[in-house]
């Protein structure tokens, strides 16, 4: 009988003290920033936190692995249980629009912004991003450029590039002189899929412009158009130039071919250039870029955002959190860091390098258009299905076959195929 | 009376593990059955949880997808030839181990070693020894190794070629090396018990009868390993059936799907384009593809139960 | 011709380890000779020899006139007989027994007349469908006897056939192994520790003891004049009684004095003790030699002594006694019609004829 009572005590103080701690003043931040520069800036965020509400304890939710894929099906269960953590990272986008806010899990927060009068010191173009139905749903925090061609400048000046390629031709001609010297063209690694994807839309930019491209997301534009074909026509022509073994390679793997002296050139989002820096280059010495040809006038975004789900046990705290990350201070700190640049336009451009200063200088005059292959124009759905075929094309290299296979996705996806 | 309690103890102890296995495998073996036959297809269908059933729609658009068919081809070939490759080396390293020659235990457990290694792990290390690095140029990895003993002639693609004979992918001839360096270990173990439980005055009688050592070997020995040869067909074979970490580790789904296997197709239809349906049509075809092989097994060796 | 013949053979171990040590012998064509010692004493391994399945550390093995010291055991001609039978586990009856013609490339024709041929002497006709798990011990054994019969060899080697049997089915197996070898009109080499099965079936014995050969002949010679201690203890059952004893001059000629009686020695053995004439020795007479005086032919003080039974053991067909005299224990075995009790004296009557002498160091047989 002691027994008894005892365990029924016992069992009564651990519900307690778990009540206790939900009650806590805690703040519970989901992410998948878990290496190298991330966490690193993750954790000052944290620090910055801490200065101004020194009283609450910070969770550090963060989920190892599958550059997210783990965060985002461990994120999926929790919302799913009615246990969301106080704010999540997601990029910008579809990928919480199309999951979390149409179905109603998440509440607005334009009226945050407001609040601080921040409205204005983001480009309208990632705010709309970010917006369904004309409200903000989530803060973007950094901003990283996809549409970019990091080149080796030793081979460029060998093969007699001095100027960036301005057109589709000038970049194939010069890939051929470094073809014909032994070099590799363009170092692609396509193992993990994405890459021929993110290769693929920014083909697709130059093909269709900005306004036509972000037309293709609002069901204005058809993908039943030459555009796309002809970005089809290009990427085949491209591949000729690029390396044979890019099956076997991943994006890194591809860099390095660049920094190893092996290729010329590599299209990748600007974390490559954070990579190229810890291999010990640095930028405008061993290496330059330019926009993907035909991409000058566009910016392709890809950003990482923070927003506000519906049932947060810690609502103040978590609007603490999102007033931070949508300060100027908190972006400052963050992103040279990371090595991205800051989504607000007032930022302090001393603190980043030359080649960031570039893009945040493209960051507020350019078109801002959304990235497929990174969760912001489409859902997962269309974006997984777009990749897979533009995956197969890069061995079918059959034109015509591939684009009635994007076609029937869009239509599959409710897009705009006339 | 005594009898009767007995039952009833017996009963209560195995009750826990029958209710678990009832709800953790059964039920969620008929859940996942429901949701094959449903239209959730993405995360906004299942949050509004509305449920539609579409009878055998996901299995039958799986059985029209390209990719789906060149996934069930390349689990064929690969079960095929990894189990050929794992139980004739496993027999063949167990014929030498056997022989008792200087420095045999040692190399058991070399031989045996690679099963300790994480599936992961081989995936990752043989995909960098593959990795055919720019051919002609620039080899890397084997092709390295082919060029400098002048072998060029060797040099090839290995799991990035799209080459194919009918509908065997020659990319997967890497993905089975890797398999059946770690299995082979295996099979090896299990032969060297089986070699090793054969009284040896039953050879020595086939001797004096007059069989040669492969003669012995052929029709004495291999016919008394039947059952371990088919223990190991089973086991290997519904690992293979299944494999999923090796493969996606080492080469991913590779070029035009050449090394795709149906995990990896179900993993990310799943958890990248939330179709659930889909993928757990795909969990139920693979379950029925491992049944296939696990249910003779479990027959059979419940009929030997019997006779005894 | 079907000779076997051993000169100077020797099994070393690389241990070091001297199994067989210098055997010599020679197996007559269509001999039947039992290889008989103590378990470890080096049959098996000299069987093995003769086989190919053993190396031959020094000495040479002839089969039917040839040297067979590198010949592989398929092509000696020979067929065994395991001591576990060693079917193959997965071949009928039938299989089991044509393998051996199948791996030659007999014709199908003639296997299956050797092999029907072969069951109907052994009585095994309709087990041919039968999987050895199916069959008993005995019935085992004959399939393994049928399989080295169909090959039609030169000599049969046996290790230990009817060790795994029991008692009765020994008794059978021994009548039938003996006409069988009238039958087959065979070579035969026969291994075993079973003394019985030697002396019932065997041309010749070859006693065994730590890898030496301890004495060479027919039964009757083994038995009789047994050349050592050992073997005159190994033979016969119960064993040979040894008692230490001292040779002396007596009345009419020498006697055996022992702890506790005094025999008187036969005139005509008198020569061979010369050298041994008041010194120890050790005293040999068989129980079936020793007699209750009742039931004795010719009782005389000279051979009749007394002692006090310890134990009677009645057989039926016999009685065996334990009886004490002087220090000793003598085992007798009497007639049935005995009045021996335990715990009373009794007199008993030794066949001098048949006694025995053993050097008490070098346990050689002086008589």
């Amino acid at each position: 009988m002691r027994k008894f009572l005892f365990s029924v005590l016992l069992v009564g103080v651990l519900i307690l003290s778990t009540v206790a701690i939900a009650k806590e003043n805690a703040l519970e931040i989901f992410s998948w920033w878990t290496g190298g520069g991330e966490e690193e800036g993750l954790q000052a965020l944290f620090k910055l936190f801490h200065k101004y509400y020194p009283d609450v304890k910070i969770i550090n939710a963060a989920v190892a692995g599958g550059a997210g894929t783990n965060a985002k099906a461990v994120l999926k269960t929790r919302m799913l249980g009615g246990n969301p953590p106080d704010s999540f990272q997601v990029h910008a986008g579809m990928e919480l629009i199309d999951t979390y806010v149409i179905p109603g899990m998440m509440e607005p927060i334009t009226w945050i912004l407001k609040d601080m009068g921040a409205l204005d010191k983001f480009p309208k173009a990632i705010l709309d991003i970010c917006s369904y139905k004309g409200e903000v749903y989530s803060i973007p925090v950094n901003v990283h450029r996809a549409n970019v061609v990091f080149y080796n400048k030793r081979i460029a000046s060998e093969i007699g590039m001095e100027e960036p390629p301005q057109t589709w031709h000038q970049f194939v001609y010069y890939l051929r002189k470094a073809h014909e010297k032994g070099y590799v063209g363009l170092a692609l690694g396509d193992k993990n899929k994405w890459t021929s994807l993110h290769l693929f839309e920014s083909l697709m930019l130059a093909e269709l412009g900005p306004e036509a491209y972000n037309g293709l997301w609002k069901n204005k534009t058809s993908f039943n158009n030459t555009g796309i074909k002809r970005a089809l026509e290009i990427m085949k022509e491209m591949l000729q130039y690029v390396n044979s073994d890019h099956a076997a390679m991943t994006w890194q793997d591809a860099v390095r071919l660049v920094f190893e002296g092996k290729a010329l050139a590599t299209v990748m989002g600007d974390w490559a250039e954070g990579y190229l820096k810890t291999l010990g280059w640095k930028p405008g010495v061993e290496f330059g870029w330019f926009a993907v040809p035909g991409t000058q006038d566009a910016f392709m975004v890809v950003s990482d955002t923070f927003g506000l789900p519906k049932g947060a046990p810690h609502r103040e705290n978590a609007i603490r959190w999102l007033k931070l990350i949508a300060s100027v201070e908190a972006q400052d700190i963050f992103n040279p860091i990371k090595g991205s640049i800051p989504a607000r336009l007032d930022a302090d451009k001393s603190k980043y390098d030359v080649y960031l200063k570039w893009s945040m200088n493209d960051f507020a005059t350019k078109y801002l258009t959304p990235s497929i292959i990174h969760g912001s124009a489409a859902p997962e759905s269309f974006a997984t299905a777009l990749m897979d075929a533009i995956n197969s094309f890069v061995s079918t290299r059959n034109v015509d076959k591939t684009f009635k296979e994007i076609i029937m996705i869009a239509e599959d996806n409710g897009y705009l195929t006339k | 009376m005594r009898a009767k309690k007995e039952i009833i103890i017996g009963i209560l102890i195995a009750l826990p593990s029958i209710i678990a296995i009832a709800i953790f495998v059964y039920g969620f073996i008929f859940w996942t059955v429901r949701v094959s036959m449903s239209n959730w297809n993405s995360f906004s269908a299942l949050i509004r949880g509305q449920y539609h059933f579409v009878g055998l729609r996901n299995y039958i658009r799986l059985f029209q997808d390209d990719r789906f068919i060149t996934d069930l081809w390349n689990t064929l070939f690969f079960t095929l030839f990894f189990l050929l490759g794992s139980i004739a080396l496993g027999l063949i390293l167990a014929v030498l181990v056997d022989t008792g020659l200087k420095g045999s235990q040692l190399f058991q457990n070399i031989y045996l070693f690679p099963m300790a290694v994480a599936f992961v792990v081989t995936g990752t290390v043989w995909g960098w020894i593959f990795a055919p690095g720019i051919i002609p140029n620039d080899p890397q990895g084997v092709n390295l190794l082919f060029k400098q003993l002048g072998l060029e002639k060797l040099i090839w693609g290995w799991y990035t070629s799209t080459d194919h004979i009918g509908t065997f992918n020659l990319a997967l001839i890497p993905v089975i090396i890797a398999a059946v360096w770690q299995m082979s270990g295996y099979t090896m173990a299990m032969y060297l018990a089986g070699l090793r439980s054969i009284p040896q005055d039953i050879e020595e009688a086939a001797r004096v009868d007059g069989a040669s050592s492969w003669q012995v070997f052929w029709r004495i020995k291999f016919p008394l390993l039947k059952p371990i040869t088919f223990s190991a067909l089973i086991i290997l074979g519904h690992i293979s059936l299944k494999i999923f970490d090796l493969v996606f580790a080492m080469t991913g789904s590779g070029p035009n799907f050449v090394t795709d296997m149906p995990s990896i197709y179900m993993f990310e239809l799943t958890f990248r384009s939330n179709r659930y349906a889909r993928g757990s049509a795909i969990a139920i075809i693979m379950l029925l593809m491992v049944a296939v092989v696990i249910i003779p097994y479990l027959v059979s060796s419940m009929k030997e139960e019997v006779r005894r | 011709m079907a000779e076997v013949r051993l000169e100077h053979v020797w099994k070393i171990y690389d241990n070091g380890v001297e199994a067989v040590k210098d055997a010599t012998f020679t197996v007559e064509d269509k001999e039947f000779v039992v290889l008989l010692g103590p378990s470890g004493c080096g049959k098996t391994t000299t069987l093995r020899m003769i086989a190919g399945l053993e190396e031959i550390t020094k000495g040479t093995i002839y089969i039917d006139g040839k040297v067979v010291n590198d010949v592989e055991p398929k092509d000696r001609d020979i067929a065994m007989v395991f001591q576990n039978y060693a079917l193959y586990p997965h071949m009928t009856v039938y299989e089991n027994m044509a393998f051996g013609l199948r791996l030659r490339k007999f014709p199908k024709a003639e296997i299956d007349k050797r092999v029907k041929e072969a069951a109907r002497i052994l009585g095994i006709e309709n087990l041919l469908d039968r999987k050895p798990r199916q069959l008993s011990g005995g019935q085992r054994q004959r399939v393994a006897v049928g399989r080295a019969i169909v090959r039609n060899p030169k000599v049969f080697l046996f290790d230990e056939p009817l060790s795994n049997l029991d008692a009765k089915l020994r008794v059978q197996m021994r009548a039938e192994l003996k006409k069988l070898h009238h039958r087959l009109e065979a070579t035969i080499v026969y291994v075993t520790h079973d003394q019985v099965e030697a002396m019932t079936m065997a041309n010749k014995i070859v006693v065994i003891k730590d890898g030496v050969i301890q004495q060479i002949g027919d039964p009757h010679t083994i038995y009789n004049k047994p050349a050592n201690k050992f073997v005159a203890g190994f033979i016969g059952s119960p064993p040979m009684n040894f008692i230490n004893a001292k040779i002396i001059r007596g009345e009419g000629g020498l006697w055996v004095q022992t702890s506790g009686f005094k025999v008187k020695v036969p005139k005509e053995y008198e020569d061979a003790l010369a050298d041994y004439i008041d010194k120890d020795v050790t005293f040999g007479i068989r129980p079936e030699n020793i007699y209750d005086k009742m039931f004795a032919y010719a009782p005389t003080p000279e051979n009749t002594i007394t002692g006090m039974v310890d134990v009677v053991e009645p057989l039926g067909s016999e009685t065996i006694l334990h009886v004490k005299v002087g220090d000793d224990l003598i085992t007798a075995k009497v007639d049935p019609k005995t009045k021996a009790q335990e715990g009373q004296n009794i007199d008993l009557v030794l066949d001098m004829e048949r006694m025995h002498v053993f050097d008490p160091e070098t346990e050689k047989a002086v008589i």
